[in-house]
């Protein structure tokens, strides 16, 4: 399937059953209503197909390049049928189990994940452990009958709706860093975990706090070998910052439109709407680069730090002009579109502290970019 | 090109760049076969050649080559184009009832040589005329840029003495062009700029280490490069794009990553980058002045500004 039949195909499609994909809910939705509808649209866009391409047949799909997801991520992100950052979980989490994952268990565990019938999450971050990933410690114990798992995340997107997890766990001595690191595939209904909701100032609790007391993981749910979990999260990351993240450009600009149409007259200054525009389709640009090296093979690295600090970078300042443009709608509007246009712009100041924060990204750039050697 | 045609003649003209500047530069690339490149392989000849003369701060006339080849006009090899005046990005001439008046800017092959190429306005179109370089009055530029071998032109031409051209050139396209041209200089020197602070960063010490260790330090690089991996992202859509909008789009990000790499270098640089025994001030200086040419990246930012909020609609842009 090349991508031009594909869009071809894909774009008939959804104009035909655009009735059966369109929300219910007025605006955004709460979360709760964004999880149900995703669950909807990936159900109907596997069973035409469309999510499938892409895949490789081993995991359910149909094969094909990777540019075939990033536009079906990008057509149902312009019409408004997903909401991006929950969408793209699985373009960070199924790589991996691809990758990592014994061939019988990512065969049967991916479709479930394309299909919309389960949600993943990614537990990496723990309460002493941000920005300095290679310092985790919720601990894995060897036992006869497999890993126990006890210790704390924090910031795990959409815990509470996960079936599964990707965990990193320390497997080696306290000290033993990024050499002592081991990723699990771990069943969220498991004895032991217990998931809590953080309320965030956007107000959608996406992400959660998740404990886990004394877990019993199989070995057979080990991703890649004992010790090699820091080669999991490397190469997770990347996925983070390219078909996600072309996505999340189709957003801004998908917003930036909506706010075009929407600002009354002479609210905004040209010079900073040229600006705002130049910088998402800067970040287009950068991001349709990136997808093609994916979609050639190439492995990606810490090139990709540039394209996040662009998308940072890019939806701040869509969302500083949303509050601008629209102010009255942000601070005061009570309506669905005033409560997702202020939803959006709080959301957006987590933009350059999520998945790597900015400064960690300029860190990544300035040593394995520039080459301008270690920074202590 | 293929790759190893490519690469052959990326190593020619670095080669050029390296060694010679002006009217020799101008030779060298004859000899090169890079007009004849331009002709064939647009993208590469423009791309190429204008990146590396960037970064080796060297100037020459292949803009007005540029410009004859956006047009469509067989023109001689020694004739220069006149080019808008700074900042600015319409003809240079305007009919007048009976006269052409010019008023605009030119590179060093308008005192070279003996004919200049003038695009000028007319009822809804675009006139090209070849009049006498010796009837205009030409001023070389010593500025904020002597290197850069500009020259200021203004003239009134009688209309009893211009032959149009028999083209209708297309002054858009013509823009458009320059524009890529002048943005892959300006990554190029902002590259360089990159490379010189860089450098001094890693080899310069204070309270006993680099300061290439301090992060103050670090992220101002880092941001330095994010500005020009953007602009050289949007020069490779612009390519494949061909639109005008997309030529100025990647015009404004080079012109603003230029800027900003100049911003951060220079701090980083510190004392010694503030000196004229240090090159970096040659290449602040030519930024600055590349940034003016067809528009600069304030005026092309506000432009686009206004034209989105006329059209409440954000245009199609490097569809995957």
């Amino acid at each position: 399937m090349e991508l031009d039949e594909f869009r071809r195909s894909l774009d008939d499609w959804l104009d035909q059953n655009e009735h059966l994909l369109r929300p219910g809910h007025a605006a955004a939705g709460s979360l709760d209503e964004q999880m149900a509808q995703l669950a909807v649209v990936k159900r109907l866009t596997y069973d035409a197909g469309f999510m499938r391409w892409g895949w490789p047949e081993r995991v359910g799909g149909l094969g094909g390049s990777s540019l075939l997801r990033a536009y079906l991520g990008e057509a149902l992100t312009f019409r408004g049928l997903v909401e991006p950052g929950i969408y793209s979980m699985t373009e960070v989490l199924a790589p991996t189990m691809i990758d990592y994952a014994a061939p019988e268990l990512a065969a049967t565990m991916v479709p479930r994940l394309l299909r919309g019938d389960e949600t993943w999450c990614q537990g990496f971050s723990e309460p002493g452990t941000g920005s300095n990933l290679a310092s985790l410690s919720c601990r894995a114990t060897r036992t006869d009958d497999g890993w126990r798992v006890s210790g704390q995340k924090v910031w795990t997107s959409l815990a509470q709706y996960a079936q599964r997890c990707v965990l990193l766990t320390r497997t080696g001595a306290p000290d033993s860093a990024h050499r002592g690191i081991t990723a699990l595939f771990v069943d969220m209904d498991s004895a032991g975990v217990e998931v809590r909701p953080i309320e965030t100032m956007h107000g959608a609790p996406e992400f959660s706090e998740v404990f886990f007391d004394d877990v019993a993981v199989p070995y057979e749910r080990t991703l890649g070998a004992e010790g090699q979990g820091w080669s999991v999260a490397m190469d997770l990351l990347p996925h983070e910052r390219s078909t996600a993240l072309w996505h999340r450009a189709a957003y801004l600009q998908q917003r930036l439109a909506g706010l075009l149409q929407a600002t009354p007259a002479g609210a905004l200054d040209p010079a900073e709407v040229g600006e705002v525009a130049q910088l998402v389709f800067a970040l287009r640009a950068r991001s349709r680069a990136t997808q093609r090296r994916l979609a050639a093979g190439e492995r990606l690295g810490p090139e990709t730090s540039i394209d996040k600090v662009l998308v940072a970078t890019a939806e701040q300042a869509v969302f500083d002009l949303v509050a601008d443009g629209l102010s009255a709608s942000v601070t005061t509007g009570d309506d669905p579109d005033g409560a997702r246009w202020r939803r959006e712009y709080l959301y957006s100041r987590a933009a350059t502290i999520y998945g790597g924060t900015a400064e960690i990204q300029r860190n990544i750039i300035a040593r394995r970019l520039l080459d301008l050697g270690a920074d202590r | 090109m293929d790759r190893t045609e490519r690469d052959a003649f990326e190593r020619g003209l670095r080669h050029a760049v390296g060694t010679h500047t002006g009217s020799a530069l101008d030779a060298a690339l004859l000899e090169l076969g890079w007009p004849d490149a331009l002709a064939q392989d647009t993208r590469d000849a423009v791309s190429v050649l204008f990146a590396l003369q960037g970064s080796a701060h060297a100037s020459s006339a292949a803009l007005d080559r540029v410009l004859a080849c956006a047009m469509g006009l067989d023109v001689p090899p020694s004739s220069g184009f006149v080019l808008p005046p700074l900042g600015g990005w319409g003809p240079p001439g305007e009919l007048d009832r009976d006269r052409l008046v010019v008023r605009g800017l030119g590179t060093s092959s308008l005192l070279a040589g003996a004919t200049a190429v003038i695009v000028a306005r007319a009822v809804n179109t675009e006139v090209a005329f070849c009049v006498p370089s010796a009837g205009l009055t030409l001023r070389p530029v010593h500025g904020m840029d002597p290197e850069l071998g500009l020259v200021e032109v203004h003239g009134t031409v009688p209309k009893d003495a211009l032959v149009p051209e028999v083209v209708s050139p297309s002054w858009p396209d013509a823009v458009a062009l320059a524009r890529l041209a002048v943005g892959h200089e300006l990554v190029g020197a902002a590259r360089t700029m990159l490379e010189l602070a860089r450098e001094h960063a890693l080899a310069r010490v204070q309270f006993g280490q680099p300061i290439a260790r301090f992060q103050a330090v670090r992220h101002r690089l880092a941001e330095t490069l994010v500005g020009i991996e953007a602009a050289e992202g949007v020069l490779d859509a612009a390519w494949e794009d061909r639109s005008p909008l997309a030529a100025a789009l990647a015009k404004a990000l080079a012109g603003r990553g230029a800027r900003t790499a100049s911003r951060h270098c220079q701090q980083v640089l510190a004392g010694i980058g503030f000196t004229t025994e240090h090159e970096f001030h040659r290449y602040a200086r030519r930024v600055v002045v590349l940034d003016e040419l067809f528009g600069a990246s304030r005026a092309l930012t506000r432009e686009l500004g206004a034209e989105l909020l006329a059209t409440r609609q954000l245009p199609a842009f490097a569809p995957l």
